[in-house]
């Protein structure tokens, strides 16, 4: 049996496709890398928070995970594309739907809030990974619990989890392919587009396919070499 | 200087239900090296943990230069005038141990960089490991760390240092190190509670011993007498079962 399907590459160096593609995939990178940056500070503040001591942080911490962590991404973009603006104020729902590009900043909001939970939960487990003497020895120094968490705990904790947190780092790549549903020029909507205007399917989602796995495995050797940069000598071994 | 430096007074603590500190008043003055001994479970480390408030204690006080911890506004600035060795010495293993040193002065006592790095390499170089400065924790033996460890307490130029079973976790050679640095900052006239089971360093070092039992401090006598002349029962036993084994 042979394959009927004529075979057109060239096609994607053409434009209208060139374009759509050099424009998906920098939207792509664009969202990823802006939602993984706003994701880890909230991360880091989220998990912390749910390791102090104070009873009111902890229980914002958990609300915060427990609702960002238990509703499907998909439904959190509906929710922050078509519910959310329908709360604000009447003068903030025009001002915000005036804003230029609407459904890219609301997919950043979804996609950080959402991996920031996730983000959250490694960053408490492995904060509890962390040795009970190395608190007291920091507390009994005099820092501050602040300072605490800034200098000793958060740096340990965080080499502990960099293989952890690289895997989300690369979930985040794959989840931003869920944004083309409420409109954002990324990648997948490219191809989604090329396809319907060609019917040339295989080249264009192996041009997303290709784009998601060239990205990751840039991540995963940034990963790596971060890993390795900051291990600890004598403690975590050389690979 | 405040005398007594420190005032412990009516002092209980509980884990749960289970009482570890059974209302004990006691005192110590500056310049004496006290050890605290007695068998695991009686209280001693928890005693230790107080003075600086590691243990938030339910009843009672305690006053260091006068000032009550329960009612101390800053108790982290409080704790940066109290040196602490742990018997795990805790490190921080992601830095290096000029890092390890410098940290508290320069965040919790605000010295410049330049400053704690000099006091560093000083404390390094009386604790004899002044070329590993630049090496990390997981580097070290067991005794280098735990030197490491009194360098960064003392760092803070300390009013008292605090001394958790500081040789607990190490092997015999690496302990003579570890004492010979204890002795001479005993000598040099620190103010220093040490629990340890070592009682040829108690003998030999401390000013005076306390012995405790069940939470409560059973007895308290000047080092000699202790050892020639131990009123206790309890601490007869104790101190039978321990040159025993010597």
């Amino acid at each position: 049996m042979t394959l009927k399907y004529d075979f057109d590459w060239p096609m994607l160096l053409e434009d209208p496709y060139r374009e759509w593609i050099i424009e998906g995939f920098i939207n792509t990178v664009y969202l990823s890398l802006m939602a993984w940056g706003i994701a880890l500070m909230i991360g880091i503040f989220i998990g912390t928070i749910r390791m102090t001591r104070s009873p009111m942080l902890r229980f914002i911490g958990t609300v915060y995970v427990e609702f960002f962590r238990n509703i499907p991404l998909l439904v959190q973009l509906f929710v922050w594309f078509f519910v959310f603006p329908l709360m604000l104020p009447h003068d903030w729902m025009m001002s915000w739907n005036r804003l230029p590009h609407v459904p890219f900043l609301t997919a950043l909001l979804a996609l950080s809030l959402f991996t920031a939970a996730r983000v959250a939960e490694h960053i408490r487990s492995g904060i509890s990974s962390i040795p009970k003497g190395q608190f007291d020895a920091a507390t009994s120094s005099g820092l501050t619990q602040v300072q605490m968490y800034r200098y000793v705990i958060i740096p340990y904790a965080f080499r502990v989890m960099i293989p952890t947190i690289a895997s989300e780092f690369l979930t985040i790549f794959k989840n931003s392919a869920l944004t083309l549903t409420i409109g954002v020029s990324e990648i997948t909507s490219a191809a989604k587009s090329i396809e319907a205007w060609s019917f040339h399917g295989i080249e264009a989602y192996s041009v997303a396919s290709v784009t998601y796995m060239t990205t990751t495995a840039t991540v995963v050797l940034f990963m790596g070499w971060l890993e390795h940069r900051l291990r600890i000598p004598g403690l975590i071994a050389k690979k | 200087m405040t005398d007594p430096l420190v005032d412990i007074r009516d002092l209980s603590l509980w884990y749960e239900k289970f009482k570890a500190l059974d209302n004990i008043s006691t005192s110590f003055s500056s310049g004496r090296c006290v050890v605290i001994c007695g068998p695991s479970g009686s209280g001693k480390s928890s005693l230790l943990r107080c003075i600086n408030r590691l243990e938030e204690f339910q009843e009672g006080d305690v006053l260091f230069e006068g000032q009550s911890l329960r009612e101390c506004p800053n108790i982290a600035a409080l704790r940066s005038n109290i040196g602490m060795v742990f018997q795990h010495f805790e490190l921080y293993p992601h830095m290096s141990i000029l890092d390890n040193i410098t940290l508290a002065p320069r965040h919790a006592k605000g010295k410049s960089k330049a400053d704690a790095e000099a006091l560093a390499h000083t404390l390094l170089e009386r604790v004899d490991i002044a070329d590993q400065a630049k090496k990390y924790p997981a580097e070290l033996s067991g005794g280098q760390q735990q030197r490491a460890a009194i360098a960064r307490a003392l760092a803070l130029e300390p009013k008292l240092m605090l001394f958790d079973e500081p040789t607990s976790a190490l092997d015999p050679e690496m302990i003579v190190e570890v004492l010979r640095v204890m002795r001479d900052l005993a000598k040099d006239g620190m103010t220093m509670l040490v629990v340890t089971h070592e009682m040829v360093f108690a003998r030999e070092v401390s000013d005076e011993i306390i012995f405790m039992d069940d939470g409560k401090i059973v007895e308290r006598k000047e080092t000699d007498d202790f050892f020639s002349n131990p009123h206790s029962k309890r601490a007869q036993d104790f101190l039978d079962r321990i040159l025993m084994k010597i």
